[in-house]
């Protein structure tokens, strides 16, 4: 563990010793409830942000989860005389089983968009509550567990739940603190910025978010159950009501949905001034008040204010100064054995949207140790070939193989795992990652596959290559144009490539800038990286490419040294219409 | 198996259902097919249309006609300003969701707040009235609203297809650049189409008055079904909405008809769940 | 003068697309501006016709300065766009798509006449006029969106790359319309990136090349020069295009 990681963890521990001594001393019973809430609500809205608040999701289902687990602690315990501790178990799995469930399916579909997907998380709330209702899980008079045995954890009641609350809300924060910082967390927070580009540089989305939506669930369910003894009288009404996804966005939202302490603090201040608004009408003015909060804190801070306060603070303190990168990267010395550099070929591809035939039957092979350029006019298909064999879209027909290995057909996480890095025409960093988080992510999950600390060796090398050393800490809508294109080319080159894919590099770019870029990717093709870039800008093409591909209406129709094949008929005829053929 | 007259007067039942489902969703389905924000508190709104109804009609005698003559001109003014609210904060369609989440729940803290949680009945001497062919009863307020709503989905649909303001409108929806190109003023466009969707979201409320029994907590008893509606009508289409709803209505009353009444949410959720999940591209 | 352009600079965020671009076109004129592909045509052309703010510079239509009038007033000048891709209003149909042209309130006074004079130029759209303009095909597609700028009776009509995607048949008849269209008097900004039609139309041409104006001229005079060679096909001086 880390010693950040060691510091939590010790604060952690000594919170729930210290809070369990003073209940163990002897804590009024009202206390000992009004702390137990506190604790729910930081286990409910900590496990939400897990994977909404990490990932972007966000579900306004959280309730179902609450209310399977409090259902089936209500059932176990009644109707078959489970002990009330294991019941805690079965609430937690069959929640996270219903999460993955509902994860299986829904995320299938391609790209569900955010308000769809908190509708329709909404809509399985409903019709959980319906089924549970009209079943003899409930049947519609509601669950007594007044008769059920409360473990004698502490002397009183209150007193065990109580420390069964503080026991789930520091572990659901250590888990959050945990998830952050590991390998999902940061494919979690990837997937939060951009979907595409994250699956593009190797996280593997959907086993990702699956199981961040299960353990989110699974907790929210441990949560319910442990919440069924703490109100002893379980109905459809109160469990499934709008309370639990209400405030569970709220608190999060206002703590910092990002960030793993976010949840925690939001709990503890929504959940100490609801303690003004209690009983009737006062109870009504406490649900208005925190839903004027809620609109406020969206608009307003949409960030939370545990990020705020932690960007201030950072202000103050000087930048912690981190030791240069070592001299040349060396892409070729670090070649890991068995990754022989290897050819891309594309055989016959063929690729249509809707009515439109983007790709007819294209053919092209990238040796290793070549540069070739890809041309053509407006809507000739060359994006589309890049975004076909990097994986963003699947091929109708035809084969793409890197070396010996298929492409097509596998999931894009997969293509850019085996060696294959693209970069888009209009740059798309991850917005909240700094420019060394971005290298670094897909230095951890490209071909290269690093440990953290690797990671953050390899990002900082890659940044000094391609110019951008000085700008580590910045994020990038701090960077102009020109360094977000290097950025990039940086977060290409981490994954360790074989080949890499460039879509229109130097638009945008003045000529010096231009200059500076053909240099680099003549560096990078020195380091032994076969290279295939889509250009518009010709004496570029005409001064990097060993060989030229000329695209028209998604067909080859030339092929060959630069200078040859930009004068082919065909495509003299295409670039400047007939009369110009003699 | 139920008798053919139960059958039957399930069907009416669930036509004139489906008549006011179509009517609360014809509201959301302008603004949220056209303006690309998702609307929640449609339906506070029709709730808090239904209260005032009830407040004019019991507390100042005012016949409901009357009462829903005054409303229309207020809703449209809310339907502004929560549109106001929108382009100051350069809201996005998810984060409509989020903020109109937090309004509903605000206005159902209003509602209750001034009305208190008790059921509210407003009794009109229209209530008890109703029609007779063969064996079947139709109450005439439910035909009434039923009415209503064809109505004003084929005049809004009119009002989309022949009209310029109509045409702007669906332009603007698609492409505001180009729209503008040509002369329409898409921020004029927004305030319209948000002040006609509140608008129809009073009338409904009337009608719900009307009709139903009146409590705070129904809000949520519509979002669903409201949604299913809308989303299988196809958005910014008016008679889709009408259409889809009669459907949902129908189907929801024949299930309570055949198998228990409470089953019956299971209906339109389940179909909204479905069309998400296997056609998120209408959407 | 009826349109004058000077020093325009058009960014998109942080990325420069257009540096100091002045051109002219006089009332009844065709110009062309060439250049190949990501040299800022479109950019130019969507800025004169008030979809995007310049940076820097100046924008005269008959002489009223178009600099802070706000989008969709920019028409009311007298402009009318063909963009790039159509940008049709495909949920609509045809004659929706061009009633949307003559929207505002003098063009929508003349529609009866307009319409009769789209339609005798567009036989076929008359046909089609009630089907859904996204089932058109490509050439079809092309004729509601010059139809749709006609509508709105404009003084310049921009044309941005209407022989995309399109079969060169079709292309020839869609030149012959924009000739008929000149010959009723509106001035004419044509993109093309087809130089060889687009120097047979125009009578002056500019050529753009990464974002900067460096060449311009009467078309026969253009039409020898190298300097197209080059921006095209990378080219240089002494390197001879045919093969």
């Amino acid at each position: 563990m880390s010693p950040a990681g060691r510091r939590v963890a010790a604060a952690l521990a000594a919170a729930g010793i210290g809070l369990g001594a003073l209940a163990a001393a002897g804590l009024p019973a009202f206390y000992e409830s009004f702390l137990y809430l506190i604790f729910s609500w930081i286990a409910l809205a900590t496990s939400w942000a897990i994977f909404s608040g990490y990932a972007g999701y966000f579900s306004f289902g959280h309730g179902a989860f609450f209310g399977a687990g409090m259902y089936t602690t209500a059932t176990l315990t009644t109707a078959l005389d489970v002990p009330f501790l294991p019941t805690l178990l079965a609430a937690g799995g069959l929640a996270a089983l219903l999460g993955a469930g509902v994860g299986a399916v829904v995320f299938r579909v391609k790209r569900l968009r955010g308000e769809l997907f908190a509708l329709l998380t909404l809509a399985v709330t409903f019709v959980l509550a319906t089924i549970v209702l009209n079943t003899r899980i409930d049947g519609g008079p509601g669950v007594y567990l007044s008769a059920v045995p409360m473990p004698g954890l502490l002397a009183s009641p209150t007193g065990t739940l109580y420390l069964l609350g503080l026991g789930l809300a520091l572990a659901t924060v250590g888990a959050a603190y945990a998830v952050a910082h590991s390998r999902l967390g940061l494919g979690l927070f990837a997937i939060h910025d951009d979907e595409d580009v994250a699956e593009v540089e190797g996280v593997p989305t959907f086993r990702y978010k699956l199981a961040a939506f299960a353990l989110s669930a699974g907790i929210a369910g441990v949560a319910g159950g442990i919440h069924a003894m703490y109100v002893s009288y379980v109905t459809v009404g109160e469990t499934f009501s709008i309370t639990v996804p209400l405030y569970v966005v709220l608190m999060s939202v206002l703590g910092g949905a990002r960030h793993w302490l976010g949840p925690a603090v939001g709990a503890t201040l929504i959940g100490a001034s609801l303690f003004a608004f209690t009983g009737g009408q006062q109870a009504i003015l406490g649900r208005a008040v925190v839903a004027l909060a809620l609109i406020l804190v969206i608009l307003l801070l949409p960030e939370g204010v545990v990020p705020a306060a932690l960007r201030r603070w950072r202000a103050w303190r000087p930048a912690a100064r981190e030791a240069p990168a070592s001299a040349t990267p060396a892409l070729v010395s670090d070649r890991q054995p068995g990754r022989e550099a290897a050819a891309l070929e594309c055989h016959d591809v063929w690729k249509a949207f809707g009515g439109i035939q983007a790709l007819r039957g294209v053919s092209l092979q990238v040796a290793p140790g070549e540069i070739v350029g890809l041309v053509g006019p407006n809507g000739s298909g060359k994006t589309t070939l890049i975004n076909v064999a990097s994986g963003h879209y699947a091929a109708d027909r035809g084969r793409i193989a890197l070396g010996a290995v298929t492409l097509a057909g596998r999931p894009a996480h997969a293509i850019a795992g085996l060696g294959v890095s693209r970069t888009y025409q209009i740059p798309r960093p991850f917005a909240h990652f700094t420019a060394l988080e971005n290298v670094a992510l897909a230095a951890t999950f490209g071909a290269a596959r690093c440990s953290p600390p690797q990671a953050r060796a390899e990002a900082r090398r890659w940044l000094e290559f391609t110019g951008l050393g000085r700008r580590a800490t910045a994020l990038p809508h701090e960077l102009n144009l020109h360094e977000r294109k290097f950025l990039e080319l940086a977060r290409a080159l981490a994954g360790r490539p074989r080949v890499i894919l460039l879509d229109e590099v130097l638009s945008g770019l003045n000529p010096a800038e231009v200059a500076g870029a053909i240099r680099l990717i003549r560096q990078i093709h020195a380091g032994g990286v076969a290279i295939l870039f889509v250009e518009h800008l010709m004496r570029a093409v005409l001064e990097l490419a060993h060989r030229v591909v000329v695209l028209n209406e998604g067909e080859v129709i030339a092929e060959g040294r630069p200078h040859e094949a930009m004068r082919a008929p065909r495509v003299v005829e295409v670039y400047l219409g007939r009369t110009h053929v003699a | 198996m139920p008798s053919l007259t139960l059958l039957g007067q399930a069907l009416v039942s669930g036509l004139l259902a489906g008549g006011i489902y179509g009517l609360l969703a014809l509201g959301l389905s302008l603004s949220w097919g056209l303006l690309r924000l998702v609307n929640l508190a449609h339906f506070a709104l029709a709730l808090l249309g239904a209260y005032l109804t009830y407040q004019l009609g019991t507390a100042y005698h005012l016949s409901p006609w009357l009462a829903a003559a005054a409303i229309v001109p207020l809703f449209f003014l809310l339907g502004l300003g929560l549109h106001a609210v929108f382009t100051y904060f350069r809201v996005t369609e998810f984060t409509s969701l989020l903020v109109t989440f937090g309004l509903t729940v605000i206005l159902e803290s209003l509602i209750q707040w001034f009305w208190t949680a008790d059921y509210r009945r407003y009794e009109t001497p229209y209530a008890t009235a109703s029609a007779r062919v063969g064996p079947l009863f139709i109450p005439a307020l439910e035909l009434l609203a039923c009415l209503t709503a064809a109505v004003l989905s084929l005049a809004t649909w009119a009002w989309l297809r022949f009209t310029y303001v109509g045409k702007a409108l669906r332009a603007s929806a698609e492409d505001p650049a180009m729209a503008a190109a040509f002369g329409v003023n898409h921020r004029v466009q927004g305030f319209l189409l948000s002040g006609v969707s509140a608008t129809y979201a009073g009338i409904a409320g009337a009608f719900i008055a009307l009709i139903s029994t009146l409590a705070p907590s129904q809000i949520w008893a519509w979002v669903g079904v409201v949604f299913a509606v809308v989303i299988i009508g196809g958005l910014a289409n008016p008679v889709g909405a009408l259409l889809a709803g009669l459907l949902i209505g129908v189907s929801e009353s024949v299930t309570m008809a055949v198998v228990t009444p409470a089953w019956a949410p299971l209906v339109a959720f389940s179909v909204l769940i479905l069309i998400l999940v296997a056609r998120p591209e209408r959407v | 003068m009826l349109l004058e352009v000077r020093g325009l600079a058009i960014a998109y965020g942080d990325a420069p697309a257009v540096w100091d671009a002045s051109l002219d076109v006089d009332a009844g004129e065709i110009v062309a501006v060439i250049g190949p592909n990501g040299a800022g045509k479109s950019t130019l052309v969507n800025t004169i016709a008030g979809l995007q703010r310049a940076r820097a510079g100046e924008l005269r239509l008959g002489g009223v300065d178009l600099g802070g009038v706000p989008p969709h007033l920019v028409c009311r000048h007298g402009i009318a766009l063909v963009p790039e891709g159509r940008r049709l209003f495909t949920r609509m149909s045809v004659e929706d798509n061009l009633d949307i042209g003559c929207y505002r309130g003098e063009a929508r006074r003349a529609r009866g006449e307009t319409l009769e004079r789209v339609y005798g130029l567009f036989p076929i759209l008359r046909a089609r006029r009630r089907q859904l303009a996204g089932s058109l095909s490509g050439g079809q597609q092309q004729m509601v969106a010059i139809g749709r700028a006609l509508m709105a009776r404009p003084r310049l009509l921009l044309l941005d790359e209407p022989s995309l995607g399109l079969a060169p048949a079709v292309v020839d008849a869609m030149f012959e319309i924009i000739r008929a269209i000149h010959a009723e008097g509106v001035a004419i900004l044509l993109v093309e990136q087809n130089v060889a039609r687009a120097l047979d139309l125009a009578g002056r041409a500019y050529v753009l090349e990464e974002g900067r104006v460096v060449a311009g001229g009467p078309s026969a005079v253009l039409r020898e020069q190298s300097r197209i060679q080059q921006a095209y096909l990378g080219l240089r001086d002494g390197d001879d295009p045919t093969p």
